[in-house]
């Protein structure tokens, strides 16, 4: 008769855990550890690379005959053209220090995700064909050749970054895995392996200018009805100007902030406090994505799509770009934006706000201002009539999105604003904020449904800041400045954190804004009663 | 010794060792960082599996201790159990590793007479894991909801317009198309 096992034998996964060296343990592709992969029919449309039907959870990849030549060429092409690359292959001394301070590791506790061992999965590829020791000593000095499961291995794990590049912060050569990973996603589209939910906002993106495709007037119609609900809480019906010639500014801000819950109401918080400046603005519909999916691509990709802007800038001759609330669309502007489309058109000029004057002097190569540094300067200069105490059922903290924070260093402009438009304002603990902030778990395109499992491990060491505050100090809300992260902290403050709602920053400044001739809000911009208002004095509103 | 002393003396020994025994369902590489300190946030897991490991050794040790302070206690812990890598019984029957080191620990020097209080002992130990496993559950069931949840989020002002344009059409008349050609 068999036995059945105790239950430490059904528990502990040991003493045969792993029995292979680290580098020969290979990924379980179980669900909610993968994302679906893309459709052939849209890699054909966007002429990618060997576009193939596959399945990751099958044994057979079905890639193509000479995938190997096809992945040694452009690694290959890559090191070249990329010399950072080869400087990031050759000079990491594995001191471990970037080890922990990942949020994939963190979470999941598995080696691998440890940035220095993600990008030794490469690295070991790189040693045996680009180094001489290598080549002599094969796998003593850590080097391997290609094969169909290190291919699986690589895509495994450069969908488990979300190229935060909040290692790099503490790497001592600031090696940046980001574009590690960046490249590795791009040597795997090389064999046609991408996956479903960033290739499909690229092609709505390339085809009809916002992630969702949804064609240009409906496009419009849907900001109207936003700007009618804005009519509803304040009685003030925002203007929305789309791709009108001869304006001062463009306006690009993700499109998920037009279709997306919640991010819909940091959207009317735009769309309400232009009105109230009389700001000399417009929108575009063919530029209607300050996102950029192609740079979870390729870098070729992100060029493509991120050209759109320029060339809309120029179409409708404005003088400058101020940019919403979002977090990678600011490291391609910032990081890669004035190689891929630069310089910018000659209509462009350093931006200068038109209401207090500052020249935005930091955004003279791009042309383009964030939000939040155009908002704090207003308050500066004592330009907007808020309120806080309309957020006064608010206790809020801030999430530093991992863009905004490292690769433009947006640290302050949004608290400034926070301070102001909220009474109550808490920072959650300070090795998990600023620079140092903990990835939402779900960005550079992992934000699917489908991953949810792996998002909320990855996302834990924000959520887990985001209790202690929530217990510690009653923090019930979180604002952030990132359209992705509107979207994903929700779900990861339900998980972690029940009880936390999260917003934009602007959603919080139009609901404080006392704008000219507005109705007596009563409620906030989700159309929530506002618990501070008087009930008598709020009927009487109404009769 | 009564059995509620001799815990007391070896709860810290006995929550060491439990702490290690859940350690070892991570991968050998990881071991090393998640022993290695007490920060909640450059160590979470690490912090998370040291106050559960607290508070269950409190619970079996008769401490003045309520059900729901053991789920607030559990609950960081059964919440990144529930999402890791790891099957139902993996995730929450870590704490039946708890009843061999009872066994090794304490059993040894319990007399006769005393059999009784240690049947109860372990006891609590399957009670201590049947809460955990309600809250597994419960957070599984989270998981599923927020899908759906973020599922209808994306689409949310998507679907209010569609309602929109389908509220305009008088009753009847919808054919799908907005083009009056297309029939």
């Amino acid at each position: 008769m068999a036995k059945l096992p105790t239950p430490q034998m059904l528990v502990a996964s040991r003493p045969d855990f792993p029995k292979e060296h680290w580098l020969d343990t290979k990924p379980l592709f179980a669900p909610g550890s993968y994302c679906y992969p893309e459709k052939k029919e849209t890699m054909e449309l966007l002429h990618m690379p060997n576009p193939h039907n596959w399945d990751p959870a099958a044994d057979d990849w079905n890639l193509p005959d000479n995938w190997e030549k096809i992945l040694c060429d452009a690694f290959e092409e890559r090191l070249e053209k990329h010399r950072s690359l080869k400087l990031f292959m050759d000079i990491c001394v594995r001191c471990g220090a970037c080890a922990d301070k990942c949020h994939f590791f963190l979470g999941t506790n598995d080696p691998k995700n440890m940035p220095v061992l993600r990008a030794e999965l490469l690295r070991s590829l790189y040693r045996r064909d680009h180094t001489a020791l290598g080549r002599l000593l094969g796998k003593h000095v850590g080097a391997r050749g290609w094969d169909k499961n290190v291919v699986k291995e690589l895509f495994y794990y450069a969908y488990q970054c979300t190229e935060c590049r909040r290692c790099s912060l503490f790497c001592p050569y600031g090696i940046d895995t980001a574009e590690i990973t960046a490249i590795v996603r791009e040597l795997m589209h090389e064999v046609g392996l991408g996956t479903h939910w960033i290739m499909d906002p690229v092609k709505n993106c390339s085809f009809t200018g916002n992630h969702l495709g949804i064609k240009p007037h409906s496009f419009k119609e849907i900001v109207e009805m936003l700007a009618d609900d804005c009519e509803t809480v304040t009685g003030i019906r925002p203007k929305t100007p789309f791709n009108e010639k001869g304006h001062e500014i463009l306006f690009i801000t993700p499109s998920g902030d037009v279709f997306a819950d919640p991010g819909i109401y940091t959207f009317m918080g735009y769309l309400l406090l232009f009105h109230e400046l009389d700001l000399d603005y417009t929108f575009s519909t063919y530029a209607s994505e300050g996102g950029n999916f192609g740079s979870f691509t390729s870098f070729n990709m992100a060029k493509k799509l991120n050209a759109k802007m320029y060339a809309e800038a120029e179409r409708l001759g404005v003088k400058w770009i101020l940019g919403g609330e979002c977090g990678h669309m600011w490291r391609v502007i910032n990081q890669y934006m004035e190689t891929y489309n630069g310089p910018t058109p000659a209509n462009m000029e350093t931006p200068k706000s038109p209401i207090t004057g500052t020249v935005f002097s930091n955004a003279k190569a791009t042309k383009m201002v964030h939000i939040t540094e155009f908002t704090a300067d207003l308050i500066r200069h004592g330009k907007l009539n808020l309120d806080p105490s309309r957020n006064d059922h608010i206790v809020t903290t801030f999430h530093d999105s991992c863009n905004p924070a490292r690769a433009m260093g947006l640290l302050d402009e949004p608290r400034y604003i926070l301070k102001h438009v909220c009474n109550h304002f808490v920072e959650m603990p300070e090795n998990t904020i600023r620079e140092q902030t903990f990835c939402c778990g779900a960005g550079s395109g992992l934000n699917t449904e489908e991953i949810m499992e792996l998002r909320m491990r990855a996302g834990m060491p924000r959520g887990n800041a985001l209790r202690y505050v929530q217990q510690k100090y009653g923090v019930n809300h979180m604002a952030c400045v990132c359209a992705i992260d509107r979207a994903t902290l929700p779900p990861l403050a339900d998980y972690w954190a029940p009880g936390v709602t999260v917003s934009g920053v602007h959603e919080l400044v139009a609901n404080a804004l006392v704008m000219k001739g507005e109705a007596k809000r009563t409620m906030d911009l989700r159309q929530e009663d506002l618990p501070n208002v008087d009930a008598d004095e709020a009927e009487a509103v109404e009769g | 010794m009564k059995l509620t002393k001799l815990l007391h003396e070896k709860h810290e020994e006995l929550e060491a060792l439990w702490v290690d025994a859940v350690f070892k369902t991570y991968s050998e590489k990881a071991i090393p960082h998640l022993s290695s300190n007490a920060d909640p946030f450059t160590n979470p897991v690490g912090n998370m599996v040291k106050e559960a490991a607290h508070c269950l050794f409190s619970a079996l040790s008769l401490d003045d201790i309520t059900i729901d302070a053991v789920k607030q206690a559990l609950d960081r812990f059964v919440k990144i159990r529930a999402v890791q890598d790891f099957t139902p019984s993996q995730s929450v029957g870590v704490i039946y590793l708890i009843k061999p080191l009872l066994r090794s620990h304490i059993l040894p020097a319990v007399d006769q007479h005393q059999l009784s209080d240690y049947l109860d002992l372990e006891s609590r130990v399957d009670t201590l894991a049947l809460l955990a496993f309600d809250m597994y559950t419960k957070d599984r069931e989270t998981v599923a909801q927020i899908r759906i949840k973020e599922i209808r989020n994306q689409y949310a002002q998507l679907k209010r317009w569609a309602q929109h344009f389908n509220a305009q059409a008088p009753l009847g008349t919808f054919t799908g198309c907005g083009n009056q050609g297309c029939k």
